[in-house]
């Protein structure tokens, strides 16, 4: 029985030598989702692309959940590039740390040859030389215009750090976009007997005071109700310092403006939020309470579209209040598909960046309710006020139209140690543990040394 | 050929072969010296180094075999199997092992059913056993399990797809680089072969103890290669990067120890008053502000070039005073009364183990829920006894705290010490149960004899006696406590928040690494943090060798 056995353990090793040693397949089966609406056309290549034979692309972007990841892998499956063989990789979410992931494969050279990066990250890796510059490829493309996409996104995208200009250069393109709106409870407003937002809005009245007037008439509904809700990052406090003329940078972006009076006007706002009690308290995730019905309006993006339309109140959004500065503050968030910068087809993988920003793909993710799509087009705008609810999705096209200030990585110095010190410093006076005066005095004093 | 002229072929063609090798890897050698390959620097010394000892072993073996010493023949074997193990391993590399045992997983399945027969081959050739009376009979069985065995093992290999295998593995063959690989590879088989050999081993006068020594270290050497690749080798490399400005993807240049002088720079400054501001006394293009403190109506400043490692600091060694009590005495007493023998106390051991074996992100998302200050159960709670007391008195004796659990600087280190005292209690508990197994009942007796009470013989029975499991279980939880990360991680937003309240050395160190592109600095913070667990065990162990001498 000796025999048999050293015979078994020889045959699954032999099995596992030699069918290990198959190359692996290159695409897994396609997902059953839906069909697309219409299959993307395929991009035009710049004309001196050669012909690919045989070539295989990874890409990789990060899906919010499964029923997003199923869609861009229908969307590989789907995309027609001639020679090319698709193979997409869902990154992981936000919890699993897909930038981590993606950092650690480009220091051991693994990365995919095209991947998805926030906003911010695109200074970090353009300047360490991770992205392929694809200035030369775009301008040998026909049919191919920056202008095709928002302009905020796009000046950091063509940011050229050796010039210090926008244009010589082009590091991706922008996947979609999105911007601030609050979502409203319209229950809890109406239990409250506050004016319905969306009305305020619509005259020309949807100003910080009377945010706060609705905010506050909730707020008195019980101790365990909440007027407000923001999550604890740099986006949502960041709003209240735009629309009070602020700014995180000064005007060139080479150092700290956290200390300007209007930047602190807004934090002060902000700050009275907090401590008031009007807003759940600053660090607490908002969304529990808001989905449970205990929060008026919840501060969030395009993104949380999904997740709030399984709520069981009456629920829809509206755009951010006007401050003193005499509008909203958004933000434009964005994320780009990017090069690698030493993918082995250049030429192919500018096929595919362009290929994943084009209308009809792009209208398959934004039809999931997630995102906005990134190219400028009334065709495609008018598609996304289909995707309801809410309602009133409007209010975000009008966050994008209303002078929002671009998500910017920073050029001139490190965007993760100036945000970490801006969070730690905002969070301290957000939760009341420092005073506004002591945050003017010291914050810039630390975060000028990101730059 | 006599035997005797065999061995004697067999050494010349070993004192060939280790003279080929030490040139070849005297000329490896002076390339990687040279930087000739494309290999980044770290990469070409390493190169250099190895390929340098090997040229000194191998003619070190050749010296030795020409000697007719045996020396040269352990030489040989550690020298030949190490080559041995490292080109096997790049052998699978260029036949895309690696990366198709992703194709077996996918096709692993199809065949999962002919391995039933492989199963039932065995079972058919294991009733041999019964017929040892009967030989024939016996064969018979031994037969046929061995024919059913053959056949589900064909049929396995067909259906995940042997043949597409060696289809892919013959055509590698084509590859110049890869048939050269398997030609070396087959040579160190072949001088391993003709070392190991009995006769060779004669012919050099080995002795029993070099059989035995190179037993043992073949034996060791799973565990001593892994141990050297996957922990020794990044530990060097984590010192060595702690001296650079590497930030993982450019070149590492030589910073010497700058690293380690912007984690511990201060500087102190003395104020007018206590409300100066910092920027008037230190230099704040260097330092932050750090601490006001007052020294006898003297106030001084502290200012530190990186003022969150010393936040990160306090708070791991917060932490550490506050979990480390509170996951080991509770878990001391309840194993005490876990330990008795009443019906059903297994399930209750287990019931306390769970949180040790749940995951620990599932449990801090969970957790994160029941902290929730607005719609949380635990403030739920709270309040529903307050509101009882209250009701009771009929009157507004307490008042509601709306303990922003995970909001409040104040409160959120203390939130996650509730939780990791949570899961490490179990464990804890499963310890000391073990040690108190191993306290003689009858010493027990004795105290019983004696007239110690419950509290007597806990006191001066149980908890000198568990000494040892004591010591054991502070100096795990200790460092398990100073490595605290994925608790704050996953409960806090961002993590480390509110503020910098729950920041802790191994999270800022993951920050600077990762978030801020600085992989030098990170390392220099990780060999701080290992220094401090090592010193931090050190005195844990002297004063349990002095508790034991005593």
């Amino acid at each position: 029985m000796k025999n048999v056995r050293f015979y078994l353990i020889f045959v699954v090793f032999a099995a596992l030598i030699l069918t290990g040693c198959t190359s692996p397949a290159p695409t897994s089966a396609p997902i059953a989702t839906e069909a697309p609406a219409a299959t993307a056309a395929p991009a035009a290549t710049p004309e001196s692309a050669p012909a690919a034979e045989g070539v295989t692309l990874r890409w990789r972007t990060r899906p919010d959940n499964q029923e997003e990841a199923n869609v861009y892998q229908s969307i590989s499956d789907n995309l027609n590039l001639d020679g090319v063989t698709l193979v997409y990789e869902p990154g992981g979410s936000e919890t699993a740390s897909y930038q981590d992931v993606l950092k650690t494969e480009l220091a051991s050279g693994t990365a995919p040859d095209v991947f998805w990066i926030p906003g911010t990250d695109v200074a970090d890796f353009a300047t360490r030389g991770l992205l392929y510059d694809l200035r030369s490829l775009a301008d040998a493309t026909a049919g191919y215009a920056d202008s095709d996409f928002y302009p905020g996104p796009m000046f950091h995208l063509t940011f050229d750090p050796a010039t210090s200009s926008a244009g010589p250069a082009l590091w991706g393109l922008p996947r979609d976009v999105s911007t601030f709106a609050l979502y409203l409870n319209l229950d809890l407003i109406a239990e409250a007997g506050a004016d319905d937002p969306r009305e305020l809005e619509a005259n020309g009245e949807w100003t910080w005071e009377k945010f706060l007037e609705v905010a506050a008439a909730v707020n008195a509904l019980g101790s365990d109700v909440r007027g407000y809700g923001g999550s604890a990052w740099w986006g949502p406090y960041g709003v209240w310092m735009n629309a009070a003329g602020g700014n995180f940078f000064n005007a060139d972006r080479t150092a700290c403006g956290l200390d300007t009076p209007e930047a602190l006007a807004g934090l002060t706002f902000a700050q009275n939020l907090y401590t008031s009690g009007v807003a759940v308290p600053y660090g607490e995730d908002p969304e529990p309470p808001f989905r449970a019905g205990n929060v008026a309006m919840f501060q969030n993006g395009r993104w949380a579209t999904p997740g709030i339309r399984t709520v069981e109140f009456d629920w829809d959004v509206v755009g951010l209040p006007t401050g003193p500065a005499g509008n909203p503050g958004n933000w434009l968030f964005w994320g780009a598909y990017v090069v690698n910068a030493n993918t082995a087809h250049p030429e192919q993988a500018w096929q595919l960046v362009q290929a994943l920003t084009t209308a009809q793909t792009q209208g398959q993710v934004a039809a999931l309710g997630a995102n906005i799509p990134s190219r400028v087009s009334q065709e495609a705008l008018n598609a996304f006020l289909t995707f309801t609810p809410p309602a009133n999705n409007q209010a975000f096209l009008d966050g994008l139209a209303n002078s929002p200030t671009a998500e910017g990585p920073l050029w001139a110095g490190s965007w993760p140690e100036f945000v970490s010190v801006m969070d730690a410093a905002v969070s301290s006076l957000l939760s009341g543990q420092s005073s506004i005066d002591d945050f003017a005095n010291t914050v810039c004093d630390e975060a000028n040394k990101a730059f | 050929m006599t035997p005797r002229d065999t061995f004697r072929f067999s050494l010349q063609l070993l004192l060939l072969w280790h003279g080929i090798l030490a040139a070849a890897a005297a000329i490896g050698a002076y390339l990687a010296a040279t930087q000739a390959f494309d290999l980044p620097n770290w990469a070409h010394t390493l190169l250099a180094i190895l390929l340098g000892l090997s040229m000194a072993a191998s003619a070190g073996a050749a010296w030795w075999l020409w000697r007719r010493d045996r020396r040269g023949r352990n030489l040989s074997l550690i020298l030949n199997y190490l080559l041995f193990v490292a080109l096997l391993l790049l052998w699978f590399q260029s036949f895309n092992f690696y990366l198709g045992i992703n194709s077996l997983a996918n096709t692993f399945g199809r065949g999962v059913p002919f391995l039933l027969l492989l199963l039932i081959g065995y079972v058919v050739g294991a009733q041999a056993d019964r017929f040892e009376q009967k030989p024939a009979r016996a064969r018979f069985f031994t037969r046929a399990g061995k024919y059913i065995a053959l056949i589900g093992a064909l049929f396995f290999l067909y259906a995940v797809g042997i043949l597409a295998g060696l289809q892919s593995f013959l055509a590698r063959f084509s590859s110049l680089q890869a048939l050269a690989l398997t030609l070396l590879l087959a040579l160190l088989a072949l001088m391993l072969w003709l070392a190991w050999r009995p006769g060779v081993a004669q012919a050099l006068s080995a002795r029993n103890s070099d059989e035995e020594m190179l037993y043992g270290l073949l034996f060791l050497s799973p565990n001593l290669l892994g141990f050297l690749l996957f922990f020794a080798g990044p530990l060097l490399l984590s010192l060595y990067t702690s001296f650079t400005d590497w930030d993982a993807f450019g070149t590492r240049n030589w910073i010497g120890l700058a690293n380690y002088g912007e984690i511990f720079g201060l500087t102190f400054a003395n104020l007018q008053s206590p409300t100066q501001l910092a920027r008037e006394v230190i230099d704040i293009t260097r330092f932050d502000e750090l601490a006001r403190l007052n020294l006898f109506g003297k106030h001084i400043l502290v200012g530190a070039e990186d003022k969150l490692f010393w936040t990160a600091l306090r708070n791991t060694l917060l932490f550490v005073l506050l979990a480390v009590p509170l996951s080991v005495v509770p878990a001391l007493l309840l194993a005490n009364t876990l330990n008795a023998k009443i019906r059903g106390m297994s399930l209750f051991r287990a019931i306390y183990f769970v949180p040790t074996i749940a995951a620990v992100v599932g449990v801090a998302l969970i957790w994160r829920w029941l902290y929730n200050s607005t719609v949380g159960w635990i403030n739920y709670i709270i309040a529903a006894i307050i509101g009882w007391i209250n009701g009771l008195a009929g009157a507004e004796l307490l008042s509601d705290p709306a303990i922003g659990w995970l909001s409040d600087t104040r409160v959120a280190l203390l939130a996650v010490v509730i939780i990791a005292s949570w899961q490490w209690l179990g464990f804890n508990t499963v310890l000391f149960l073990a040690g108190l197994q191993g306290i003689p009942k009858s010493l027990y007796e004795a105290a019983t004899v004696d007239g110690a009470g419950s509290l007597a013989k806990f006191l001066r029975v149980t908890v000198p006696l568990l000494a040892p499991t004591t010591f054991f279980v502070l100096t795990t939880t200790t460092i398990q406590a100073m490595q605290l990360f994925d608790q704050v991680f996953v409960l806090t937003t961002p993590p480390g928040g509110p503020g910098t309240s729950t920041t802790t050395i191994v999270l800022y160190l993951y920050q600077s690494g990762f978030r801020e592109f600085r992989q030098g600095y990170a390392s220099a913070i990780a060999w701080v943090l290992f220094l401090l667990i090592f010193g931090l065990t050190l005195v844990q162990f002297q004063r349990q060798r002095a508790g034991a001498d005593a």
